[in-house]
């Protein structure tokens, strides 16, 4: 059940992010899964769409990157590596 | 309107961190408390209002380790409520989805979680740079398990295709066939797995535990049974309320579970094996005997030496439901909603995992009951590090800490998880 707790984390990163710049909305989310995470890309997408919904990132499009290298230091994690977000002002991109 | 990308490169953690609180009193440790995270209780309002058929998909989401153990105990507790039986075929092929499932998540457990304590790594990844070949069997090995979930399950993770009744589609002969492949070469792999955790060295800790684990007289219990111990409990499954109970304890999200009449008690692996042994195959019960392993094992440190014999069963089990396989007529029995009470209990990886729904006249949830596994072995995990933690309190603190968090991982994955950041609090009184 480690998935939601790691997806929910990820989500408050997001909405804190989302809040920091004050934007609107998040357009995109970029994430990279470990060779080791034991999370496949359809597997997150499934929690993010749960997790995210009612929040900032529900219409967000997903850009997920999967490695296959086991030596890869971080390869048990899942890391958020950037966001797109739509913001108010003409901050350009 | 504008548009920004900023870059993150943050780490997602696991919320809730785990975290152990531990009194000495007298130079004797009192109370050693577990507090972790889970969150079965969401999905239980979750379900309420729904159609009885959504049952099977939305509990696989509850856990990507074990989704086919939440998948089988409500399908099953929802066949007990609409009076069907799935027989044949299509019982075989239950069984060879959950050997999958066991092959997967074992192989996870063993090789990503536990064996990196044994052989002093934080974790997996540090390993692999030392054994890049085991790690490499492990990961193959769960693959395996993989290809078996993909093809019945209709994907690899969250399993789609298991519908109360049956499947919605059961594959062809020649679909299968590939598979046994796959699972001749994962039995070797699962062989050496049983020779190298036996290798490993292990804490001396028996404990004298009640085991509970499901009996059935005609197998190796996996999907169906009657609810046994070591003490005499012998019960059906839709009489669980009646022996177990769960309490609410305000440290943890987690519910608690107790048998009514024995206080705490174990499922899992080590139950199974030593409830169940004499129903192992021949060549798993050769196995565990030259691993060292009797006839039941108590140690909880040599559960993973268990896990591995429990992979050699699983692939010799798939392999023998696949030569048997014969297409059956039709996919699934059909069920006709009607007002009942249903109760539904699987050997999940890591222990017994109980299902109780109520229905009304047209199928709709009204009440949804799971007890997953951790909250049955919480107590019991807490009893470990009690009776435990005493004997290493003379450890560097980080040592101690790797130490509760291994007897954790002795348990489940799942949990584990939470506990790589398990927070150690040691209080003298
Ligand atoms: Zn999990």
């Amino acid at each position: 059940m480690h998935e939601t707790a790691l997806v929910k984390n990820l989500i408050h990163r997001v909405e804190t992010l989302c809040a920091d710049e004050n934007a609107e909305r998040v357009v995109e989310v970029a994430v990279w899964l470990g060779a080791l995470c034991h999370m496949s890309p359809e597997h997150f997408t499934d929690h993010f769409r749960q997790e995210a919904a009612g929040t900032c990132a529900e219409q967000a499009q997903l850009r997920i990157e999967t490695s296959d290298d086991i030596n890869h230091p971080q390869a048990q994690d899942v890391l958020l590596q950037s966001l797109e977000l739509e913001t108010e002002d003409e901050a350009g991109p | 309107m504008g548009r920004k990308t900023i870059k993150v490169d943050y780490l997602a953690r696991v919320e809730g961190e785990g975290a152990l609180n531990v009194t000495i009193r007298d130079g004797q440790v009192s109370k050693a408390e577990l507090r972790i995270f889970e969150p079965p209780r969401f999905f239980e309002a979750f379900l309420r209002g729904r159609d009885y058929a959504e049952a099977p998909d939305v509990t696989a989401r509850i856990c990507g380790i074990c989704p086919v153990a939440y998948q089988m105990s409500a399908v099953h507790a929802m066949e007990n409520a609409l009076g069907i039986e799935v027989e044949g075929q299509l019982r075989a092929l239950r069984r060879l989805l959950y050997c999958g499932e066991w092959i997967e998540s074992h192989a996870l457990h063993i090789y990503m979680l536990h064996a990196p304590d044994f052989l002093g790594y934080a974790g997996a990844v540090d390993m692999a740079r030392d054994y890049p070949d085991i790690v490499k069997r492990g990961l193959s090995l769960k693959k395996a398990g993989n290809a078996i979930m993909a093809l019945l399950g209709g994907r690899e993770i969250h399993p789609i295709n298991v519908r109360v009744g049956g499947f919605y589609r059961t594959p062809t002969r020649k679909e299968l066939e590939p598979l046994a492949e796959t699972l001749k070469q994962a039995r070797e792999n699962a062989l050496a797995t049983v020779r190298w955790t036996a290798g490993l060295e292990m804490p001396e800790a028996e404990r004298d535990y009640h085991l509970v684990a499901l009996h059935h007289p005609g197998e190796y219990a996996m999907n169906v049974g009657r609810i046994v111990s070591n003490r005499g409990l012998d019960i059906a499954v839709a009489d669980y309320n009646r022996h177990f109970v769960e309490s609410h304890v305000q440290r943890s999200t987690a519910l608690h579970s107790h048998l009514r009449e024995h206080d705490c008690y174990l499922v899992g692996p080590l139950a199974r094996y030593s409830l169940n042994h004499g129903q192992l195959s021949s060549l798993a019960r050769e196995t565990a005997k030259e691993a060292g392993l009797g006839v039941t094992c108590t140690n909880p440190f040599q559960s993973i030496v268990v896990r591995s014999v429990e992979v050699v069963y699983a692939c010799d089990e798939a392999l023998r439901i696949i030569d048997e396989y014969r297409e059956p007529e039709r996919p699934f029995e059909l069920a006709e909603p009607k007002a009942s009470e249903g109760f539904g209990c699987t050997e999940a990886p890591r222990g017994l995992l109980f299902h109780r729904y109520r229905l009304d006249a047209s199928g709709g949830i009204l009440e949804a009951q799971i007890v997953p596994p951790t909250a049955q072995n919480q107590p019991s995990i807490e009893a470990d590090l009690k009776d435990l933690v005493g004997g290493w309190l003379d450890l560097p603190a980080d040592t101690l800490r790797e130490r509760c968090e291994q007897t954790i991982r002795n348990y489940d994955p799942c949990i584990s998880c939470a506990t790589h950041f398990l927070k150690l609090d040691v209080r003298h009184e």
